[in-house]
Parts: structure tokens; sequence; C-alpha cells
């Protein structure tokens, strides 16, 4: 038993060592000048990436605490607010009733569909990964929606068939989860031993206790790859909305508003006297769509990661 | 102890299979009873919609529904094959499709492999975090963005027109590569960050040994980067390219439907925007759109197939 954490240690920092004796290495190899050209062009060309990636939406915050008029006169990109800075576009925004609505559809469907998609998940993921008789022709009916689909139009004709048209069902239902996230749980779920599940079965647990008490807190990883990978979809979709609720303006999700704002201000352009301040909504929902997103980001950036990982490691 | 659980449990399993129906409800009903909604889930927006394909078939009338439409045989299908339409789709759709999978494919190991470069791990980890932003912005507003950067007096054309290029609305260009370029950039711009997650985990499970013989062996770095890293992440290299291939049809689709105008159809439009706008644009034929549907789903899959069995072939590893 003790061996174990001192043959461990000096393994550790011998691996250290080799680190720091790879870096040592690349420093002294470096003094020439090709390397540290190298060296800085690469710095060089990480500036300009992440300069590229975040510059539209700085873009899009300056323009939003702009005021309307200036903005309106201003050409290319912003550095700064145009005009005097102001919070007028968010004034407006948040007496838009409409916009208001928007927001709390898409929370709405973001929460419907994840709750829902994760009970599908769970419970698709847990029946697979036991033993039964019909194990191999229900998984094989799950998989076998990865490889086929009906397609956008018979998709349509069915949900309109069914009543989901014009409704929110229609925006939290359909969309909810698919095969690859059910296959996802499935193997998370056969990873958790069986000697676990044995002896909740012993202590006379049932199927529904042993799936959500002893089995899904040992796959939280996965769970919230899942979770967090359907609150990012649902939170950004736009296309669903637009082919199943496309007249119903209090149905709409936040996405949809934007689309809308941006085709209206193109048209608006036209017009004599264009309202400015119209502009700068369309800048403010940008901005209070995207930001809860991104602010979010660094805390579930982990679990995303894995999902892509997991997605491409996935055997 | 464990060996006798083992030993327990694998008699369970042929048991199991071998149960009589009576005996089987009587230990896995439960698990019976909870596969119905997922079951329930799967047959009503999976395999319904398969049997809506009839569509492609008849002369669609909502009125008159699935069962009381008039059967046309393949006539949709000669509509759509005949059609000038068709061929211009289908040049788009691939021409989009090689790019993305040749630029679009690589700017994220060329990320990863400049990223793991960096010798200050704190740059790094920014640099890799902002490069992700992107991701997470919806194809709305993307394409919001572009709309005015792209536009007459937008950002990207003016720093084109100091290139030499004419100020114009860029998306309203017509002109054959024009489109498709924009597209694989916005691709690349969305895409690259995310892209290269997978990447950059590959490359930090290379390890430092073959560096460091390398290194003293007198290799330089870009050397080491040719003759090592990549070699070592060739199989990943692999499985992402068939796997994107598999979905190659599909990515982007939404993007292109927000961006594309009237006047740029003819460069623009790909299998699945033709589909969307048989539809539900003003020229609905609900027939000719489950049509090209059903074509498009067919070579996706056959697509999917092929990659999935090259990606066993060569690394061993598969979707299916």
């Amino acid at each position: 038993m003790s061996n174990v954490p001192e043959k461990k240690k000096p393994e550790t920092e011998n691996r250290s060592g080799m680190h720091k004796s790879k870096r040592k290495e690349g420093m002294v190899e470096n003094p020439t000048i090709l390397g540290m050209t190298a060296d800085v062009l690469i710095i060089v060309f990480l500036v300009v990436v992440m300069f590229c990636s975040i510059i539209p939406l700085w873009h899009v915050l300056m323009a939003s605490l702009s005021d309307g008029k200036s903005l309106l006169a201003n050409k290319g990109l912003l550095w700064l607010p145009a005009g005097n800075a102001t919070l007028e576009g968010y004034r407006l925004t948040f007496l838009d009733s409409s916009i208001l609505k928007g927001y709390m559809n898409t929370i709405i469907y973001v929460v419907g569909s994840t709750v829902f998609g994760m009970v599908i998940c769970t419970l698709g993921g847990y029946v697979l990964s036991r033993d039964f008789r019909l194990r191999k022709q229900f998984t094989l009916m799950i998989t076998f929606t990865l490889l086929f689909g009906g397609g956008l139009i018979p998709s349509y004709m069915v949900n309109r068939a069914i009543g989901l048209v014009n409704t929110r069902w229609s925006l939290i239902l359909p969309g909810a989860t698919g095969a690859y996230f059910v296959v996802m749980m499935m193997n998370a779920f056969r990873t958790v031993p069986e000697s676990l599940v044995e002896a909740s079965r012993i202590d006379g647990a049932g199927h529904v206790r042993t799936m959500l008490q002893v089995m899904l807190p040992q796959c939280k990883g996965i769970s919230a790859v899942v979770i967090l990978n359907s609150i990012v979809v649902q939170w950004n979709s736009w296309l669903p909305a637009s082919i199943y609720v496309p007249n119903k303006r209090e149905l709409w999700p936040l996405q949809l508003w934007i689309r809308q704002l941006t085709a209206d201000n193109a048209s608006l352009l036209q017009s004599a006297n264009p309202d400015y301040n119209r502009f700068l909504i369309q800048y403010v929902v940008i901005i209070v769509s995207t930001l809860p997103i991104i602010l979010a980001m660094p805390f579930f950036q982990k679990y995303l990661e894995e999902g892509a990982i997991a997605g491409g490691v996935k055997g | 102890m464990s060996t006798v659980t083992r030993t327990k449990k694998k008699k369970k399993e042929v048991e199991y299979n071998k149960l009589p129906w009576k005996k089987e409800i009587r230990h896995n009903g439960t698990l019976y009873i909870l596969f119905i909604p997922v079951a329930v889930y799967f047959i009503l927006f999976n395999y319904l919609p398969m049997f809506g394909i009839v569509m492609a078939f008849q002369d669609f009338k909502v009125s008159k529904g699935f069962l009381h439409s008039a059967w046309v045989g393949l006539e949709n299908f000669r509509v759509l094959f005949r059609g000038t339409t068709f061929g211009l789709v289908m040049r788009n759709t691939v021409a989009m499709a090689l790019l993305n999978l040749t630029f679009g494919f690589i700017c994220p190991i060329l990320l990863a492999l400049i990223l793991s470069e960096v010798k200050m791990p704190r740059f790094r980890r920014i640099a890799s975090v902002v490069s992700y932003i992107p991701f997470f912005i919806a194809a709305v507003v993307v394409a919001t963005l572009a709309q005015e950067f792209l536009a007459r007096e937008g950002a990207i054309t003016s720093i084109l027109s100091w290139l030499g290029l004419p100020k114009q609305n860029w998306l309203a260009n017509s002109n054959i590569p024009v489109f498709w370029i924009i597209n694989m950039c916005i691709g690349i711009w969305t895409g690259a960050g995310y892209g290269s997650k997978v990447y950059v985990a590959s490359i930090s499970t290379v390890s430092g040994d073959i560096h460091e013989a390398a290194a003293i062996d007198g290799a330089g770095r870009l050397r080491r980067m040719i003759s090592i890293t990549l070699p070592c992440i060739t199989p990943m290299i692999v499985m992402m390219f068939t796997l994107r291939i598999g979905m190659v049809f599909v990515t982007g689709f939404d993007k292109i439907l927000l961006l594309y105008i009237p006047i740029t159809y003819d460069t623009a439009d790909v299998l699945t925007t033709y589909t969307y706008r048989m539809a539900f644009g003003a020229t609905a034929n609900y027939g000719l759109s489950a049509a090209s549907g059903l074509f498009q789903s067919v070579v996706g899959t056959v697509l999917l197939l092929v990659s999935n069995w090259l990606s066993k072939k060569v690394t061993n590893s598969s979707l299916f």
C-alpha cells in the first residue's frame, strides 16, 4: 500500500523534470534568429486570430452603446461608441414588450427541450445499458436513426398532422434530443460498475430508483455534456421556429426577432426619415442574446470540450 | 468475491437471453415500460417522417394528406433532375463541400499545431479560449454581422478595397467563387477554434520523450512538428475527416439560408436550401421538395456509410 505513493512520487518528479528539460532544450536550441522570429510570428498570428474572433462582438457592443444618429452616419468598424455613449438603446429594448417576450420564449424552449431531452436520454440510455431480451432490437431502433432520416418536409408534415405546428410544443419536442445523445448516455451508463447496480438491486431498489439514485450520479460528466449541448443549440436555434411558428409572433424566440429586426432595418434605410433608434435595438438584442452564453462559457467550456472529444473518440 | 459475482453475472446474461416471455416480463417488465416514452419519441419524430417519404412519389396536397394524394411515380424526380436549377445546385453543393473539406478542415489542425508551439502556457490558454468564442455565436447573429461587414461601406469591404478590389456589397456579388469563399470563411471563423480542441487534446498526449530525443538528434521545431506531432495525430485527423465527409451536406446550411438573396441563388443555392425553398418558399412544391430531400438523405447516408467504412479500415474506430 505505502509503496504506491512512494513509487509515484519520483515518477512525477521525473516527469516535471523532463518537461523542464524539454523546455530548456527548446530554449537552448533556439537563440537562433530563425527560432526567435518563429516565436514572434506565432504570437503575432495568434493575436490576429484572437482579434478576428472578438472584434465583431466588440463592434456590436460599441454600436449598442452608441447614439442612433451618429451610428447611422458611421462607416466601418467601431472602436468606441459612435457619438456620445448612451444606454438609450437598452432602455428602448427593455420597453419593447415583444422582445422581452422573445427572451421569455427562448428561455421556455431552452428549459423545456433540455429537460425533456434529458428525460429521454436518461431513460433510453439506462434501458439500453441493461441486459434484456429485446436489447439488440431496441438499440438498432435508436441507432438506425443516426443513419437515415425522413428529412425536412416529411417531418414538417408529420408534426402538422399531430397538431404541433403553431404551438410551443413544435419547438420543444421534435428537436429535444437525438440518437447520438441517447447512445452517449448508454455508453456512460455501461461504464458504471455492475457490482454497484447489483448492490442497489439487492438492497431492494427497483429500476427507476437504481437509474436515478445510483447510476445517474455516476454519469455526471456525460450528463453535463448532453445538457450543455442542448442549451447552446436551443439558445441559438432559429430554423425550427421559422418553419413551425412563422406567423405567430408571440411564440417567436429571440433569434427570430434578431432576424426580423435586421430585415426591417434594411428596408428602413430606404425610407426618407428613418427612426434611428430602431437600429440601436438590433445591436442591443444581439448583445443581450449573445452575452449570457459567452459569459457562461468559461464555466461549462470544460464539459463542451469533453463532449467534442468524446464525440471524436467514441469507438 | 469478485470472481463469484462475475460468474453469477455471466450466468444471468445467458439466462436472460433465454428467458421465456412470461418470465422476461416479470423480471424486466419495468425496463419495457421505461422504454415506452423513448420508443414513442423516436417513432413519432424519426420513423413516421421516414414513411412520409412517400410524398416524394406523390403529387402531394396538404388538404389530401399522405393517404389521398395522387401517386405520380418518379415524376417528381424527373422534374428535379431535368430542371436547370438542379445542375447549378449540385455544382454549388459540391464546390462548397469541397472547400469545407479542404480549407475548412485544415484550419483547425493548423491552429492546433500553432497553439501547441506557444511556450507561454497562459497565453496559449487565453488564445485557445478566445478563438473558441465564435462557435457560441448564433447563426442569425453571424449572418447579421456578415451582412454588415460585407456591405458596400462595411469593414471587410474597406479592407478589401485597400487591396484593390472594387467597393461593393459582396453578398450581392453573383460571380462564381465569391459566395463560396464567403461561406468558407464564415465556416472557418465559427468552427476553427472549436475544431482545434480535439487536435490540441490529441497533441498533448504525444510523449515529451520523443521530442527530446529528436531534439538531441538535431531536429528543429518545424522538423519535429512535421515528423513527430503530425504522425502522432494522424489517426485523429483521419477520423475527424471521415466524420466530416458524412456530415458535409448538412453543416452550415442555415447560414446559407440566412445569407443568400435572389441575386445570388445561382451560386449560393445548395441541396438543403433548395429543398427548403421548394417547401416553404413562395413557389412551394411539396412533392418536388420531398424528392430533393430524399435524394439528399440517400446521398448523405451513402457518404456516411462510406466514410464509416473508411474510418474502420484506417483507424479501427467507427461511429457504428
